[in-house]
């Protein structure tokens, strides 16, 4: 793979991993904001699914209106064709009663049958105006209508009007002539004609209004179906999109809580889910995390407690043990000398050892003393030119008589070995160095202390054969009270020397170190700037 | 070294102290509490000096420390009281420590003696036991 290939491949994967974060590792804070920003909330999901319901709901509830107002404007039409045909019907039997009217009347003469004819006569311009009110709407059919009023008006006025004149002047032969009856037929039946027309056309609108009722009842019956089915489908998937994105994820929560309240703090949910539910999962993860933080953190702190307790407990054994020894020698001395008479020999030799075990006592309280005041920051140092190796062959020659076991060779070389510092404090070094190399190597052999001056620096060493510290042990070794197998090596002390010793080369400005391997005995040095 | 076996013939009417304690003082305290004439000693200063003197002169008392370098005075009492020649001999424990007493008159110790002790309860205790 190309350098470059590599470049662009890799923010791809670093998306990826904040897009589909490891659900066995909680998201980070700032991973999980950012989701956010990515994940529609739930209340806009909500709010989407529910508009959805909502417009297809009034969409089926609108087309089922249009629907059905659209079959009422359909049978309001059937019904007035229904009603022109009716008037129309009407009409013509006003024709048909003065048609009947007058030939009765010229076959007879009889008044009587003017009866009809003068009612038709009557009815007439009411019922030819009814029909053409009906049909104003219709051009076609008006027009038609019009030239209907016009035909039986001129019916009346021109033939009927006109034959009933001649029959009531006596002349019926004129009236009953072939001329006349054919005059008659032939204006009846161009009424008849017309009417006829009107009426087949006012019938095919019925028939056509009403098979548009019927579709648009079809079509309304449809419309609400479907749209009854699909309310349906919606209601049921909006019900699911909240038992599986709200309810499910809510229950997993639940349970986990429960869960994490039994003591499972390592169970992390699965992440996802919409919006804030994502959020409450994420929240969630984020809540076990933490507690199992805190939880790992108190068992840390707990542990530390124990520890420090056990420091504590140790800490006291060593106290007692250290005041114990030169408290028995001090206090079983005197009162030996109490108690008899020795010779001035013997009194002097035990007055030394009372002396010198009560300043082991105070020197122990020094340390315990010191080390309080290094806590604090309030050890104090003279500054003044000391001599190095004066202040080695010095402290070589006080130990030199303590064990009859060990060889102390010392190599001191003629130089100028001036440092500034409190001779006290470094002097207390070098004795800290030189008994440990011997309490440390109770088997004896030699303890070779050196001293030499290399690029500014006056380096001393101080090497055992001893027993060595192993490697483990290494980063304890500067510990206060830490003392490592001495204990178990019968070899007493308070475990504070070094840590004294250290803080007091570093409060000259040097340097303190040591190398060791377990059975390899161990070389302690310190350095400090030539004056 | 730090042990010295008491010089001349062994006498009967004496006891045979062997002192084990790494501090020089305290056995020159344990030597001058309990006098030089009903007593004579021998002294280690290390635990492994301390068992080998006690196999060489299967003494009659044994003042023993606890925390001695090498061997442990716990250790050596321990192959003390587990050998048949040391029937007859007595083991004072003396030590600085103050929550062994339990452990170590369970391993076989006669008495057990806190520092820092009194020198005259100390001679009065060792009478005792030796005149048992």
């Amino acid at each position: 793979m190309s350098a470059a290939a590599d470049a662009s491949g890799s923010p791809v994967r670093a998306q990826d991993q904040v897009a589909r974060p490891d659900p066995t590792s909680p998201p980070a804070p700032v991973a999980a904001g950012r989701e956010r920003k990515g994940s529609t909330s739930l209340g806009t999901r909500m709010i989407v699914a529910s508009s959805i319901l909502a417009f297809v709901v009034a969409a089926v509830f609108a087309g089922f209106l249009v629907s059905t107002i659209e079959l009422r404007h359909s049978t309001s039409r059937a019904n007035h064709s229904k009603d022109v045909s009716i008037a129309a019907l009407k009409l013509e039997a006003l024709v048909g009663d003065m048609e009947t009217g007058l030939r009765g009347f010229v076959l007879t003469g009889n008044p009587r049958f003017l009866q009809p004819l003068t009612a038709a006569q009557k009815e007439l311009p009411a019922r030819s105006a009814a029909l053409l009110r009906l049909t104003q709407d219709e051009p076609l059919q008006l027009k038609r209508a019009e030239t209907l009023r016009y035909e039986i008006h001129s019916y009346m006025n021109d033939f009927v009007v006109p034959m009933v004149q001649l029959v009531r002047l006596g002349d019926r032969g004129a009236a009953q002539s072939p001329v006349a009856t054919s005059e008659d037929r032939a204006r009846t039946l161009q009424i008849r004609t017309g009417f006829d027309r009107f009426l087949r056309v006012d019938s095919r609108k019925v028939a056509s209004s009403v098979s548009s009722a019927s579709n648009t009842a079809d079509v309304a019956i449809a419309v609400g179906a479907a749209g009854l089915a699909a309310t349906t489908l919606l209601v049921l998937a909006f019900g699911l999109f909240l038992a599986r994105s709200i309810a499910r994820p809510v229950r997993e929560v639940a349970d986990g809580a429960q869960r994490l309240a039994a003591g499972d703090l390592s169970l992390r949910l699965k992440g996802g889910g919409p919006g804030e539910v994502g959020e409450l999962t994420r929240a969630f993860n984020s809540m076990a995390e933490s507690i199992q933080r805190q939880q790992a953190e108190l068992e840390r702190q707990n542990e530390q407690l124990r520890e420090s307790e056990r420091v504590k407990s140790e800490l006291v054994s060593i106290v007692s043990h250290e005041v114990r020894t030169p408290l028995a020698s001090v206090l079983g001395f005197t009162s030996l000398m109490l108690q008899h008479d020795f010779d001035e020999e013997a009194r002097r030799r035990y007055l030394g050892i009372i002396d010198s075990q009560a300043r082991r006592l105070a020197q122990l309280v020094e340390d315990f003393l010191d080390a309080r005041r290094l806590e604090e920051g309030k050890l104090e140092l003279r500054r003044e030119p000391v001599d190095l190796g004066t202040l080695l062959r010095e402290e070589v020659e006080l130990f030199r008589g303590q064990s009859a076991g060990h060889e102390l060779l010392l190599d001191v070389q003629e130089d100028d070995h001036m440092v500034l510092g409190d001779s006290g404090r470094l002097a207390q070094v070098v004795a800290n160095l030189l008994s440990n190399a011997i309490k440390y190597s109770p088997e004896g052999g030699s303890v070779e202390v050196s001293i030499s001056r290399d690029d500014g620096w006056i380096s001393v060493l101080v090497r055992d054969h001893g027993f060595g510290i192993p490697k483990e042990q290494h980063a304890q070794v500067f510990t206060k009270f830490f003392r490592g197998e001495a204990a178990s090596h019968g070899i007493s002390g308070t475990g504070l020397g070094l840590v004294l010793s250290r803080e007091i080369v570093e409060a000259h400005g040097g340097e303190m170190g040591f190398e060791s391997a377990a059975g390899a005995g161990a070389v302690f040095w310190f350095r400090l700037r030539h004056a | 070294m730090n042990s010295a076996q008491s010089a001349g013939a062994p006498a009967t009417d004496r006891w045979s102290v062997l002192i084990c304690e790494d501090e020089a003082p305290l056995r020159e305290l344990v030597r001058v509490s309990l006098g030089g004439d009903d007593y004579e000693f021998a002294e280690a200063g290390d635990g492994v000096r301390a068992a080998q003197l006690a196999r060489q002169l299967l003494p009659d008392l044994i003042v023993l420390d606890l925390m001695l370098p090498l061997r442990s005075g716990l250790d050596v009492l321990e192959e003390i009281r587990g050998d048949a020649r040391f029937a007859n001999t007595r083991i004072v424990v003396i030590t600085a420590s103050s929550n062994k007493e339990e452990e170590v008159l369970a391993a076989g110790a006669d008495r057990f003696i806190r520092k820092p002790f009194e020198p005259s309860e100390f001679r009065l205790a060792i009478e005792e036991l030796l005149a048992s």
